[in-house]
């Protein structure tokens, strides 16, 4: 892919990676988050986006919907391209709270769990989490570069924001 | 039988949701229309099991910005209610309420918001009165959210809630019509696998 072409959609519980200029986009996190995954000497880009923090099914048929399995398996995937744990970079969004819903069960809180659990998992696996724009109570949409390892946040009603 | 996914559920199964989602949006299409004091019927209600992306594409979109009223169900069996408010159907409200209308939602205030929740509420709690009454059980509400943003955000609310048993987001819904015009207004139940096992079983069409 090359530079200034259209950015590579991640649709939700995916993953994608680009080199080179390539761009990667994601939209509308929400209480899922967006993982920007950077080797700044390849130029390797991966962006992930989970929708839960722990992968607890049996059949574990979409390993990318979950952060900690979601995590390994793009790990796996850069490495496989020659990308070194030592050298990756990770910046994060999302883990937002969309509705105050009251009551009981854990609904609302699922973005603050997922955001623990990316910082955990990244913790376990010995990656850098160098920047984050996680919580609050609006959506996300995620552009990340991989010439330059930038990622931009849009939001509605916000001005753009790099990380 | 139980099922265990969406995908399981047989034509019989399907058609009895479907009969589920006829009668709880006519009621609440009924009590829309005795608020605005104007004739609001429905579109044919629709039962669709999709893959995540599928759903965000079918709604038109994941950036779309949209109002959505949320209600969490309990008791019985566990659900989120979504009633998915598009800037249509948000100026039909105005337009009949406040005798106003929006050109984007930035253009919406207090006494706007509070409209549109209590219409969101009402037409949820509607809904799912029928349903309690239908299957004979007793179901409890929280207090109703309101949420102006991307609506793939606000669609990813249900699938999160049930993505650890499932793959997909089921809904059951319908459209609005309103002086012959469809206005989109999404009233969508999305139950949780364990409780729709319950509900077929109490509506008596468990194979």
């Amino acid at each position: 892919m090359i530079s200034g072409s259209k950015p590579t959609v991640v649709g939700i519980a995916d993953m994608k990676m680009a080199q080179n200029g390539g761009k990667l986009i994601t939209y509308a996190l929400g209480s899922c988050i967006g993982l920007c995954f950077y080797d700044p000497r390849l130029k390797l880009a991966a962006l992930l986006h989970i929708m839960l923090p722990l992968n607890m099914e049996t059949g574990r048929k979409n390993p990318l919907k979950y952060a900690d399995s979601g995590i390994r398996e793009t790990l796996r995937a850069m490495e496989a391209k020659g990308a070194l744990r030592s050298r990756i970079v990770v910046k994060a969004a999302g883990g937002a709270k969309m509705f105050d819903v009251g009551g009981k069960g854990s609904l609302g809180n699922i973005g603050q769990r997922n955001i623990e659990s990316v910082r955990m998992v990244l913790k376990k696996e010995g990656l850098r989490l160098i920047a984050e724009d996680v919580g609050g109570s609006v959506a996300r949409t995620l552009l990340f570069d991989s010439d330059t390892g930038m990622a931009t946040v849009q939001s509605y009603g916000k001005p753009h924001m790099t990380i | 039988m139980n099922i265990k996914n969406y995908e399981d559920l047989s034509e019989l199964e399907i058609d009895t949701l479907r009969e589920i989602g006829s009668i709880g949006t006519g009621n609440a299409a009924t009590a829309l229309s005795q608020m605005l004091g104007r004739e609001i019927r429905i579109t044919l209600p629709e039962v669709r099991i999709m893959g995540y992306n599928e759903a965000i594409d079918w709604i038109g979109g994941p950036e779309v910005i949209t109002a959505g009223v949320l209600v969490s169900i309990s008791g019985e069996i566990n659900g989120i209610m979504l009633a998915v408010q598009p800037l249509e159907f948000v100026n039909l409200i105005m337009e009949t309420m406040l005798d106003k209308s929006l050109a984007d939602y930035t253009e919406m205030g207090d006494m706007e918001r509070s409209a549109l929740i209590e219409i969101g509420n009402i037409m949820i709690s509607t809904f799912i009165n029928a349903l309690s009454g239908l299957a004979g059980m007793s179901l409890e509400l929280t207090v109703p959210s309101m949420s102006i943003d991307m609506q793939g955000a606000l669609l990813a609310v249900p699938m999160a809630a049930y993505g650890g048993q499932t793959d997909y987001l089921m809904t059951i819904g319908a459209n609005f019509i309103a002086a012959n015009k469809e206005v989109p207004c999404q009233l969508l139940l999305s139950p949780d696998i364990r409780s729709l096992n319950h509900l077929l079983r109490k509506l008596g069409v468990e194979e």
